[in-house]
Parts: C-alpha cells; structure tokens; sequence
C-alpha cells in the first residue's frame, strides 16, 4: 500500500468530539460510544452527503425571501420605507459611510453567497468523484467552517436598532420578516457545515452514502 | 496480514496515535514547543496546540467572565438622545423586542447566541476546569466538556460586538449616542471569553479528564 494509512484502514474510529482511538466493533450505527467522552461513535458522519444537501437547499430557497423581504422599515419624522439587505448597503454607500458598507456587505451577501457555493462544490465533487485538489477542497471546508458565524452580525445590528430607536412619530425602526429568513439561511448554513463530513474527500474508494 | 489483523495484533491502541479530524490520517504524537500548532502532513490541518497552565489560565478566565456576565446584561450598553428624548438598550432587550414585533424565532436566535451559549460555556469550562485544577475527578466531567465542544461555535459575542460598533455608526447621522456602563463590562466579558476559547487546550483537557476516569488524576 503506497498511500499513507489512515484510521479507517486500521480499523480504528477517531471520535467526532473528543478526538479518542478506538477500535471499529462493527456495531450498528448508534451502538458503539466512545470509551473517553461517550458520544456516539461512527466511522463517518451518518448520512452525511444526504443531510448536507437537504440543509443546503433549504438554506438556498430560503436565501431568496432574505433578501427580497424588508429586513427592517426606519421611519423618521414620518418618513420611511421598508429596506432590504441590499437597499441598507445603498443607503449606507450614499451616506458615504464605505467602510460599514463593506461590512456588511461582506457579512450578509458575500459570505452566506460564497460558503453556499463552496458547500455545493464539496458536495458535488465527493458525489461525483470529480479529480480535485483535496488539500484545497479541505482548506475551503475549514474556511466555510470559520466565517459562517460572522453572517449573523445584520441580524444583532436589527435587534440593537429595534430595540433603541423606539420614539413613536419621531424616529422608529420596526424589524422586517426578511430578517427571520435571513437568520434562518445562517443558522442552515452552519449546521450544513457541521454535518458535511471533510473525511468523505479523501475517501476515494468504496464511497457509500 | 492484513493492515487490521496487524493491530488487533497491536491491542491497546498505542497512547500516541492520533488521527486527523479531517482526513483521517493516522499520525504519531510529536512533542511541540508551547504554543507550537501540529498541522497534519496530509491536510493541514491543525492537529493540537499545546498551551502551558491551560487549566489555570481558563479557570482564571471563567471566573473573570461569570463575575462581568450580570454587569453586561443589566446595565445599559448605549442610549440614544433625539429631540430632548432618551432611549437606552441592554443586550437582553434586543431579542425582547424583536420577540415583541412578532419575530419568536429570530429573538430566539438572538437569545441564545448573544446570552445563554456564552453563559453554558463559561459554566462548563468554570466547572471542568476547576475540577482539573483541584484534582478531583467527577463523573459529569466527559459530559460537561463535550457539551462545550458542541456549543462553542454557537456563541457569538465577538460577532455581537461588531454589531454594535455598526448600530452606533448607522445610527450616528440620527441622534447622538452615548456608551454605556454595560458597554465596557461587555467588552471585558468578551476579551474574558475569547481568551479563555484560545487558551483553552481541548487535546490536554480531554487527556487529563482520561486519566480521572482511571483514577490516576493526582
């Protein structure tokens, strides 16, 4: 065997949470728990590719309404329309505030956008043996992994905004249902992430899932 | 002999092997200078980082955060003047009124990522760490540190913290904004926070809470 050897091809099972060796029983799925923390162990994450793309595309669909949908409504001194996520970063580049434009738009379109893609990517070259660089396809995984979390900033700056800028006629900021589906996309996002197995990259033979 | 009945051959598990999390390499343990980060030769991933006094610094840490925990939630972070008028927020109030707007399922979102993960993991790492530091194993502690493994990501102050510096810009050309007390107890709850996660040795910790469960923690 030229290839270097891997726990699987030992016969061990590395656990998903505590990082403990184990020998592979072969036990049912949901039988074996590991020795040191106790969690279910198994040689790769249950159904990975299956649950990824159902988070995925419910994450995609739902991407629509987040950013067609109002996100939140300033009015002030009685003036005022619904804005969304895209309307917001107009309004800040016309105010000529460049460096939270960029922010934002960074935090709430590019990256939900980007780790989609990047997801989609992953899922299609480990379904679809595509030759590709692993090291690149893992190093894009742990990227997808880190940023996510960071979409949810819009989400805090609509709670703070709605909950301090309440002075009935005069000024008033009311949240929008575009920021439930844009929470949402987040929250799908991050769990697709979590439930994508990177191992399943390297695995290039006997792929059953 | 297949590479299995080799080590089925080799039982116990050598205490030094490892494998990638995300590769599945199988790799020795190497020794590494403090602070020094093991990458997987395959993937590049990084494997561990040895971080000196884990224990003492975390525990040192959580406590730090518990005691700033109340003073950040209750008292205002910022309040705004318009017109002779005055409105001020604290943190728990942002999901309050998105809960009062009809949106249950973002104020929950906002909820937990801004208060409740940030408190279990200061708890969590507050009890393992102290029951590492005074030695005395129990049996919750597996438990308790896999809990914080599953949470960790799902704490988002320093995302909160942006937030706010972004609210204070927009809303700037609007009303003048003046900082709160709860301002400065949450940025020291979040330098309190962030330090403990990076300090934290997770591959130490779990080997030492190992050794409590064969009572050989002294």
């Amino acid at each position: 065997m030229k290839s270097p050897l891997t726990a699987r091809q030992m016969g061990l099972i590395r656990c998903h949470t505590c990082g403990k060796l184990a020998f592979d029983v072969g036990h049912d799925e949901y039988e074996e728990h590991c020795p040191r923390c106790h969690a279910h162990m198994h040689m790769r994450a249950t159904n990975s590719l299956s649950r990824t793309w159902a988070l995925l595309i419910t994450a995609a669909i739902l991407y629509v309404p987040a950013n067609v949908l109002p996100i939140m409504t300033v009015t002030y001194f009685g003036a005022g329309e619904p804005d969304t996520i895209m309307s917001g970063i107009i309004l800040l580049l016309q105010v000529g505030s460049y460096p939270i434009a960029a922010v934002i738009f960074i935090a709430s379109i590019l990256v939900p956008l980007l780790k989609m893609v990047a997801l989609l990517i992953l899922l299609l070259s480990v379904q679809l043996k595509w030759v590709l660089d692993d090291r690149q396809r893992t190093r894009m995984y742990r990227a997808v992994e880190l940023v996510g979390r960071w979409s949810m900033l819009d989400i805090f700056v609509i709670a703070l905004l709605v909950a301090l800028v309440n002075f009935g006629s005069i000024a008033q900021i009311v949240s929008g249902p575009g920021a439930t589906a844009f929470g949402s996309v987040v929250v799908l996002t991050m769990l697709a992430a979590t439930t994508f197995d990177a191992r399943l990259i390297w695995d290039k033979e006997d792929l059953h899932d | 002999m297949s590479p299995q009945d080799h080590i089925q051959a080799l039982n116990p598990i050598p205490e030094n092997w490892i494998a990638c999390k995300d590769c599945d390499l199988l790799i020795e343990r190497v020794e590494t200078p403090p602070g020094g980060k093991a990458l997987c030769p395959r993937c590049a991933n990084p494997l561990y980082q040895r971080q000196e006094q884990s224990i003492e610094r975390t525990l040192a840490l959580a406590i730090t955060g518990l005691l700033l925990f109340l003073p950040a939630n209750l008292l205002p972070v910022m309040s705004l003047h318009i017109v002779g008028q005055e409105s001020t927020t604290t943190i728990y109030m942002g999901s309050l009124a998105l809960f009062q707007e009809g949106l249950y399922w973002t104020a929950l979102l906002v909820f937990l990522a801004s208060i409740v993960v940030p408190l279990c993991k200061l708890a969590l790492v507050f009890f393992v760490s102290g029951c590492l530091y005074l030695e005395r194993f129990n049996p919750l502690l597996p438990y308790a540190f896999r809990y914080y493994h599953y949470l960790d990501e799902w704490g988002m102050l320093e995302v909160y913290m942006l937030g706010v510096l972004v609210s204070v810009v927009k809303l700037k050309g609007m009303a003048s904004i003046v900082p709160g007390v709860g301002l400065y107890c949450f940025i020291g709850l979040l330098l309190a926070a962030t330090m403990m996660s990076s300090l934290l040795d997770e591959d130490s910790f779990w080997t030492r809470i190992e050794q409590g469960q064969q009572g050989r923690l002294q």
